[in-house]
């Protein structure tokens, strides 16, 4: 809100430079975010919290100023009016709606002559912002910023049957606000009606039709207190926020009605001539009683630490406009001013004492030390999972939590989020702000997709992503219908390219399967936990043969890995393969940390023997090794890997497999012939079980 | 062979076998003689005809030296010298092979100095290729600076929490004291899920589910993923990250809540920084206040980042409301607290300079590799 120097000199008598003045309001409450020079005077941008209606008024802003400087709020001078007449021969106010509208007070000015506003006004106004209109008008919007009481000027002739009626909107009525928008109003909001239709909408916008206008001749001045949350919900619902709405539904001070209307007449009779009522038609059927609220001066030192004289707590309340009461017992409350919508409890009189006193003066101090800190219990694994991936050159990223709707059923989900990835088991946002994003994902996978892209459109090709975030779905159905929706933590990963070395331009190879499984295997090493198993598997997103289920050592399956679809790759015009996992990592995070125990070291060599066998292609390596060690032939210390081949020499279908296995006695070194025989004994039964060959 | 000389032996003086032996030595070493000046002949010698030279030598000491030689054939003939030219025949024996030997090594001491600096000379390297490893990954700028806030409140003995995302209406709005008809409530503002939850618009959330699990007195942050509607643009995100601190206990007061912030910053900015605390307005406190810190960019003295003002505006913070306290099962006449919170994507804007918040969400390789 801007408020001009000069205006707030004639309020209360500064000796303050705009400089201190910006340093000092900032310093209780009312941060200045610029002032600027503007033709001998200096105009501040003050940034008036939203509990602080009070301030959005010259009037408001001087009575801050006055408790700083210990001065006082001189009320604008007087001239005496020339009055006559009773404003309710003139008029009729009725209130239908008391409970939107508690207090409405028409004052009635004849004979006006409309007309361009005084320079002095016209400059005022310019100076924070408002335009000119004409004089009435103007002069409505200077009491407005002076007192911060919107007012509203009708033209009286254009009044049906001179009546003012305060009620509901019809479901369907309609009326032409200022704007030259026409609006169409609901029951839930409030209007100024005459005796036939809407002619203002209440405490934000007047109508076009009851305008003042140059053969205006005869101005009703409404002065009024609407309802804050009524005035809120039709300005939201009609997508309008005035000077006058942002201060109804902040909450106005409906004990300023009527020093604001005559302060109003006073100017318009000064200005644009005319004859005002004696009185005002005040309807205000229920006084709203003032608030009191309880004060132990002791409350300020212990919330705040400062001691404080009680004569100061007291001189900095009274300035602030609260009347001190004295009560049985020594009991002290305050009577809260009309204004001070923002006070009802003791801690908001503390507040008010301790910015006055200034926050520079509380004391800066750690609490005293009582407990020990503690991470989140899972935080240590989570550390180890990000340096292990980035160690192995995956870059951390973080994706929006909503996706698009077009993702739904594309994607298998972690286990234990949902049974089934349509529509109805997702959580779905009422008001998304991204247009089309209206799930809470499901799937970290779509946002790394999209990363992805990104990243290829503009020129990266070497992409290694991981994401740790959070995914949702409906909780089981079986739940009633209130329970909040699933929540866990997954864990996604994504790569493409090439195995880039650093420093080098070049990658050596293409990334494969093996790589994210690798980089996966890793990363679950360096949180001690697992080892995963994989399993070939059908997985919706993933292309067949390329897929697996990776499942934790007890069988608990947690996700999936594998090279994207051909169908979801085209569809994101992806040429090179992309292989992604995703993991339900709080069933990771929570499964059994491996335990880690001493074994002897072996007294005598080992000896080892290859074999390479001829398998059906659709025998799995782990198969072998599996069947290897159940085999649970003597001195057996287990089987490796050498190699698979395939092509050349090889029947189609078919591959050739060569293992390692490694023979250790713990009685002495074994001797060739004894190592043979259990050899021959162990690839005998491979033989048999895989139908395979000795290659 | 070997017959052959011990036939001469026979019949000829030993002496001059000896001689014989000599004579055949030089004769043959002769093409390596120059190696044992200075080596000069060797310039022009390449590795591999270098090594070829050491290997011919090494076979000429076999063959002079060697068991077989025709020196050691006249050594074992010393028996057949009469007693009183024994001696002498042993001398020139050993001065005979002494000075083949001589020869020999200065030879091959040449050589494997001319080899070593050839092969030196071959294996040299280009030490400034870079090393051989993968290309490292990064931290998401988001973690990086959670995971300082987060180890600095473990060390001042907080509790770091976390909770839902999703949450209900009681816990994101009506335990933190904000009213029914507060705008933040509105759909304009808070997103709903089609189930009326709420996505949680700040992780106070947390603290109250922490206040009514661990009571009274209690520590604690809450750093975690938050939901505005907000439409992006270079400094808002509808979904961002904040950290929300507590601390309740009996005779908690705003100098603790100014000590508590004042040391997090100094840790965060350097010890030189200082914090200045302003009255506000936030429903879950009162007294209310919003903290600035010194420009750590310019030191206070004015610049692009603070907007010339010296203080770059961070966060909210007060004394709990006791009606929020009351929410959670604390009672406010026994226990006070402070609370304060801060957007952990201001503060990575801050440190790094980030003039678009939106670069955060958009996972640009080019964008992440800049951190850690
Ligand atoms: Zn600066």
């Amino acid at each position: 809100m801007l408020i001009s120097y000069n205006w707030l000199r004639e309020l209360t008598d500064t000796g303050l430079t705009p400089t201190e003045l910006r340093e000092q309001l900032t310093m209780v409450g009312l941060a200045i975010d610029a002032v600027e020079e503007i033709e001998g005077d200096s105009v501040l941008d003050v940034e008036v919290p939203s509990n602080r209606p009070d301030c959005l008024s010259h009037t408001g802003i001087a009575r801050e100023v006055a408790v700083i400087e210990k001065s006082k709020v001189q009320s604008p001078k007087s001239e005496v009016v020339k009055t006559q007449g009773k404003a309710a021969d003139l008029a009729e106010v009725e209130i239908l709606d008391s409970d939107l509208c508690p207090r409405y007070a028409a004052r009635v000015v004849r004979g006006v002559k409309i007309g361009p506003s005084p320079a002095w006004l016209a400059k005022r106004l310019g100076e924070i912002g408002q335009r000119p209109i004409n004089n009435v008008a103007d002069i409505t919007n200077y009491v407005l910023h002076e007192i911060g009481q919107p007012l509203h000027a009708f033209d009286l002739a254009k009044l049906a049957e001179r009546r003012i009626v305060v009620r509901r909107a019809q479901a369907g009525e309609k009326l032409k606000t200022l704007d030259g928008v026409e609006r169409v109003l609901d029951t839930e909001m409030l209007v100024i009606a005459d005796a036939e239709q809407p002619t203002a909408l209440a405490g934000i916008m007047g109508g076009l039709d009851s305008e003042i206008s140059e053969s205006t001749t005869d101005v009703l001045i409404e002065s009024a207190y609407f309802n804050p949350d009524s005035v809120r919900r039709t300005a939201r619902k009609l997508g309008m926020d005035t000077e006058a709405s942002r201060r109804f539904e902040r909450g106005a001070d409906c004990e300023n009605v009527l020093n604001a209307q005559a302060r109003c007449v006073e100017l318009i009779c000064q200005i644009a001539g005319g004859v005002a009522t004696e009185d005002a038609i005040d309807v205000y059927p229920v006084p709203s009683p003032a608030l009191r609220v309880d004060f132990r001066p002791a409350r300020v030192e212990t919330l705040t630490s400062v001691r404080v004289d009680e004569s100061e707590m007291f001189r900095i309340l009274t300035a602030l406009g609260f009347t001190r009461i004295d009560g049985n017992g020594g009991v002290l409350s305050f009577v809260v001013p009309s204004w001070r919508v923002d006070v009802s409890v003791e801690e908001d009189l503390v507040e008010e004492i301790a910015r006055h006193i200034g926050y520079d003066k509380i004391a800066s101090e750690l609490p005293p030390s009582s407990m020990s800190g503690e991470y989140q219990p899972t935080e240590t694994s989570r550390r180890a999972l990000r340096n292990a991936l980035k160690d192995l050159g995956f870059d951390e990223a973080i994706n929006f939590s909503f996706i698009d709707a077009a993702h739904d059923g594309l994607f298998q989900l972690v286990p234990r989020l949902t049974g089934d990835s349509t529509q109805d088991g997702l959580v779905t946002l009422n008001n998304p702000i991204l247009e089309g994003a209206i799930r809470m994902r499901p799937t970290l996978l779509p946002g790394l997709l999209e990363s992805v892209r990104h990243n290829l459109n503009h020129g990266t090709r070497d992409v290694s992503l991981y994401e740790i975030g959070r995914v949702f779905a409906e909780s089981e159905p079986d739940n009633d219908s209130s329970q909040l929706p699933n929540e866990r933590a997954a864990l996604a990963l994504i790569a493409l390219g090439g195995a880039t070395e650093a420093g080098h331009a070049q990658a050596k190879r293409e990334l494969d399967f093996y790589d994210l499984k690798g980089a996966l295997e890793a990363a679950i090493d360096a949180m001690n936990l697992g080892p995963l198993t994989f399993t070939k598997a059908e997985v919706k997103h993933l292309r067949e043969g390329q897929a697996a289920q990776i499942a934790l050592p007890d069988g608990t399956a947690i996700g999936t890995i594998g090279r994207l679809s051909e169908s979801i790759a085209s569809s994101y015009k992806f040429r090179q393969p992309v292989y992604l996992a995703e993991l339900d990592l709080t069933t990771l995070l929570d499964s059994q940390v491996r335990e880690i125990r001493y074994k002897p070291l072996p007294r005598y060599p080992a000896v080892v023997r290859d074999v390479t066998l001829l398998v059906g292609r659709d025998v799995a390596f782990a198969e072998l090794v599996a069947a290897a060690d159940s085999e649970r032939v003597a001195d057996y210390a287990g089987a490796k890997l050498v190699g698979t081949y395939e092509g050349e020499n090889i029947p189609e279908g078919k591959r050739s497999v060569t293992l390692r296995i490694e023979y250790r006695s713990h009685e002495g070194t074994l001797r060739d012939e004894a190592v043979e025989e259990r050899h021959r004994a162990l690839v005998n039964s491979l033989v048999q079980q895989f139908d395979a060959e000795i290659h | 062979m070997a017959e052959n000389q011990s036939g001469d032996m026979d019949r000829k003086n030993p002496n001059d076998a000896v001689e014989a032996a000599r004579k055949a030595f030089e004769q043959e070493f002769e093409r390596f003689a120059a190696f044992a000046g200075d080596g000069s002949p060797l310039t022009g010698l390449n590795l591999d005809q270098a090594e070829a030279e050491h290997r011919a030598l090494a076979e000429l000491r076999t063959k002079h030296l060697g068991k077989k030689s025709a020196l050691a054939a006249s050594k074992k003939a010393i028996g057949r010298v009469s007693a009183d030219d024994r001696a002498a025949f042993g001398q020139l024996v050993q001065r005979t092979e002494a000075a083949i030997g001589e020869s020999l090594e200065q030879a091959e001491e040449t050589l494997r100095t001319a080899i070593q600096v050839a092969r030196t000379e071959r294996e040299r390297i280009d030490v400034t290729i870079p090393g051989r490893r993968p290309r490292r990954g990064h931290l998401h700028p988001i973690t990086i600076v959670r995971q300082r806030i987060e180890d600095i409140f473990f060390g001042l003995g907080y509790a770091i929490e976390d909770g839902r995302e999703i949450e209900t209406d009681f816990y994101n709005f009506e335990a933190l004291n904000i009213p029914e008809t507060h705008p933040a409530r509105g759909v304009q503002d808070t997103f709903y899920t089609t189930e009326g939850f709420a996505l949680r618009s700040q992780t106070s959330t947390v603290q109250i589910h922490a206040m009514q699990r661990r009571g009274a007195p209690l520590r604690m942050i809450a750093p975690g993923r938050v939901f505005r509607r907000d439409t992006p643009d270079p400094t808002h995100n509808p979904m961002f990250f904040q950290v929300e601190g507590l601390c309740v206990d009996r005779g908690i007061s705003m100098a603790h809540l100014k000590g508590t912030v004042a040391e997090f910053l100094r840790r965060m900015f350097g010890p030189a920084t200082t914090t200045r605390f302003r009255p506000s307005y936030f429903p879950f406190t009162e007294p209310s206040a919003e903290f600035d810190f010194s420009c750590f960019k310019c030191g206070g003295a004015g610049c692009r980042i603070c907007k010339n003002s010296g203080w770059i505006e961070l966060g909210g913070s007060g004394m709990v409301h006791p009606n929020v306290l009351r929410a959670a099962g604390v009672d406010p006449e026994v226990y006070s607290g402070f609370a304060f919170g801060l957007g952990i994507d201001r503060m990575c804007a801050l440190m790094y300079g980030l003039d678009d918040i939106r670069l955060l969400f958009e996972n640009d390789v080019r964008f992440l590799e800049q951190f850690d």
